[in-house]
């Protein structure tokens, strides 16, 4: 299912919201071991939230490029004691106020920064100011970017493109000791008793054969970068929306292809017209012709000036 | 950050349009000081264009020796000769291309070139297949990819790719043809031999090296605007290379809306996908992409579904801000990082100075054998010539009976002409 929301909220759908918490999950051990949390880009927090369950780290900083999605972040944390930041991650003193904010906290930092990097206009500031937190401060840095080359259509919200040979020119530029993982789209089925209760199933997934496609790309650079949980994550797909998404597609193609086709007679009775008509406008040029050959005719006979002719045309 | 991208000239080509690119995006910057640094000699700073980028210079040689620079970065193989005059805090080696494979075999400017790889440096280079053949040779130095960038404002891609069900296939040959390893003539030829109906035009800037050839249209020089129209008017880019860098024009194509018919030349297999973006052809035969052509021209369907896949392929290439971008990091890196161990460099460099001497050795003593066996030849040859009956027998090769009579034998002469040479 094709969709541009770029915040993740509560009405998203199941599979892209699970994708979105998987990214956390991975984080999670780290984020509650005990130091400071930094999340660029926390968006509205939905899916830290759902990631971390009931605990929280001690302390955290969200960072948003918008304030009102982190206060949201924050209250749906339950964190009101977060430290929130406004901040541009394309601007330097921007990200060295959020490195001033993480001094105020022990431990070794953790942070994320989740479907960020395609939204910047300039990465090289955050790729920079992550390097050096890295080194001074022994941070642990997890960072995705989206396989823009699996999808169709290019998403309007992306100013940078990201595909494997992107990525790998990324992963390049971080130290050389770092941790890589494909993140893949799953399908399955699963069965529910009759009544309606909920059920929890525990999944064996094979992923991961040789010519698999990553709907994203996943890296992480730092001390900690080896406790990083790997799992996958599978919801309830929601077949509700589903139907009404395809049916919708089939809808509007069904209706663009009729339209297509009323537009297609519209234009060939109109070429019809059209010929029609350049027929009669030749028999009519044709016509005016004579005319305006037999009216000069007479005009030259009683020796006026030539209707619709030059001076010099006209008899002396 | 003060950095110099040494350069040949600026003449137009597309590895000089890569670093100038760069240059251009990364002078933008805040902080940063770009110049280019023409080596050679004769050349003169001539600067259209960007004359208004405060941070962008073109400076000489013997400027540049005056500059100090955090990183100098040699682009082509003939300017590392420049690369340790400059006073720089680290050296840095842009490789587009294994350029020792624009050389014959016997020719000294294949191993120059291929020593280059051995000096101690950093990487940066524009194609993955470039990248691990450096990670392969050079495992001691850093290695740094950043892949060229598509001008998105030029060669901007197409909402959808046009449909040709009923004209003639649109072929489109690019190239240069004084390059060997570019096979442009090859390329004619295949698309001279397609069955379908077709209409063949070639890009090229240089008419004279073309010379006659059969095509539908010879277009060229051309500005990147008018070569990305040229592309929007195609269903095919014919490329059918031995060597290429990150081989670019396909991948222009694709952008414009085209699907490509190409060799399996390094740099392909970092976009072209043989039957979803494009086909590939076998090396040499022409007949074989002829037909493919052919399918092409008769199978529409499977035409437009490569040409829609191909702009698939091309949304997601990173335009030149993007590509700049990873070039700066690359250089924020090796600004960063201690300079390169000069020992293993060397111990390499010696390593593969001996075997190129080795090879020459060889191809000396070659020459010195045929050379030998040539006079042993020609002396007897001489001595008959200047006889009288030599000097008759010449008289008698011009007369046109005995012409007429020898005639018969012509293949045995021709034989042991060849065999001679």
């Amino acid at each position: 299912m094709s969709d541009w929301q770029e915040r993740i909220t509560h009405e998203t759908a199941p599979a892209i919201r699970a994708e979105h918490e998987l990214r956390y999950r991975i984080a999670a051990p780290l984020i509650l071991a005990g130091g400071p949390w930094v999340d660029l880009g926390c968006g509205n927090g939905v899916a830290a939230a759902a990631a971390l369950g009931n605990e929280r780290p001690a302390h955290a900083v969200l960072v948003d490029v918008e304030a009102q999605a982190v206060a949201l972040a924050a209250r749906e944390l339950g964190m009101s004691t977060a430290v929130q930041l406004e901040g541009d991650l394309t601007d330097a003193d921007d990200l060295q106020r959020i490195g001033e904010a993480l001094r105020d906290f022990q431990g070794d930092p953790v942070v994320t920064c989740f479907e960020v990097v395609e939204h910047l206009s300039t990465f090289l500031p955050l790729l920079e100011w992550a390097g050096a937190l890295t080194r001074e401060r022994s941070a642990t840095f997890v960072i995705s970017v989206p396989n823009d080359a699996f999808w169709a259509i290019k998403n309007p919200h992306h100013l940078t493109a990201w595909s494997e040979g992107a990525f790998e020119e990324l992963r390049r530029l971080l130290p050389s000791e770092h941790t890589l993982f494909r993140q893949v789209a799953i399908t399955g089925s699963a069965l529910t008793g009759w009544d309606g209760e909920p059920v929890e199933h525990d999944l064996t997934i094979r992923v991961g054969a040789e010519g698999t496609v990553a709907t994203h790309f996943i890296a992480a650079v730092g001390p900690r970068r080896h406790d990083l949980w790997r799992g996958a994550l599978a919801v309830q797909t929601d077949m509700l929306e589903q139907r009404r998404w395809e049916r919708q597609r089939e809808s509007d193609a069904a209706v663009a292809q009729e339209v297509a086709n009323a537009q297609r007679a519209a234009v060939a009775s109109q070429d019809l017209t059209i010929a029609r008509q350049k027929k009669e406008l030749r028999e009519q040029t044709a016509q005016f012709d004579q005319w305006r050959a037999y009216i000069h005719e007479l005009e030259r006979e009683l020796g006026r000036p030539l209707s619709g002719a030059s001076a010099e045309d006209s008899p002396a | 950050m003060r950095v110099a991208f040494l350069v040949n000239d600026l003449q137009l080509s597309g590895g000089v349009g890569v670093i100038v690119r760069h240059a251009k995006e990364l002078s933008t910057l805040e902080g940063w000081d770009v110049t280019l640094v023409l080596v050679r000699e004769e050349e003169q700073p001539s600067w259209h264009g960007y004359e208004h980028l405060p941070h962008l210079h073109v400076r000489t040689r013997e400027q540049a020796l005056c500059e100090h620079y955090d990183v100098a970065v040699a682009t082509w193989w003939e300017t590392t000769f420049t690369l340790f005059e400059l006073s720089a805090e680290r050296y840095a080696y842009f490789v587009q291309s294994l350029e020792d494979r624009f050389y014959h075999h016997d020719e000294a400017e294949r191993l120059g070139a291929g020593l280059t790889l051995d000096l101690p440096v950093a990487f940066i280079t524009e194609a993955r297949w470039i990248a691990d053949t450096l990670a392969g040779v050079r495992p001691d130095a850093s290695c740094y990819l950043v892949r060229n960038g598509i001008d998105k404002d030029v060669f901007g891609p197409l909402q959808r790719a046009p449909i040709n069900t009923a004209d003639p296939l649109r072929v489109l040959v690019e190239g240069s043809p004084s390059s060997w390893f570019k096979h442009v003539h090859d390329a004619i030829q295949a698309a001279g031999a397609m069955r379908e109906p077709r209409h063949v035009t070639v890009v090229c800037s240089d008419r004279e090296a073309l010379g006659d050839v059969v095509a539908d249209e010879i277009v060229g020089p051309l500005s990147h605007r008018e070569m990305a129209d040229l592309y929007e008017r195609t269903d095919v880019v014919l490329k059918l290379s031995s060597v290429e860098g990150m081989f670019g024009p396909p991948l222009e194509g694709f952008h414009r809306g085209a699907t490509c018919v190409v060799t399996p030349v390094t740099g392909h297999e970092e976009y072209v996908e043989h039957g979803w973006n494009g086909l590939l052809t076998d090396w040499g035969d022409l007949r074989g992409t002829a037909r493919q052509l052919d399918l092409l021209a008769r199978d529409r369907e499977l035409l437009h579904f490569l040409r829609i896949n191909a702009l698939e392929t091309a949304r997601a290439w990173p335009s030149w801000e993007q590509s700049s971008q990873f070039m700066a990091g690359a250089l924020l890196a090796i600004q960063r990082e201690p300079p390169p161990a000069a020992a293993a460099g060397a111990a390499r460099l010696l390593a593969d100075l001996r075997g190129g001497i080795e090879t020459y050795n060889g191809h000396l003593r070659e020459r010195m054998e045929f050379a030998r066996r040539a006079l042993r030849y020609e002396r007897p040859v001489a001595r008959l010539r200047r006889s009288p009956t030599g000097q008759r027998l010449i008289v008698l090769r011009r007369n046109r009976l005995v012409k007429f009579a020898a005639r018969p034998l012509r293949p045995l002469t021709r034989r042991a002409r060849d065999l001679l040479s």
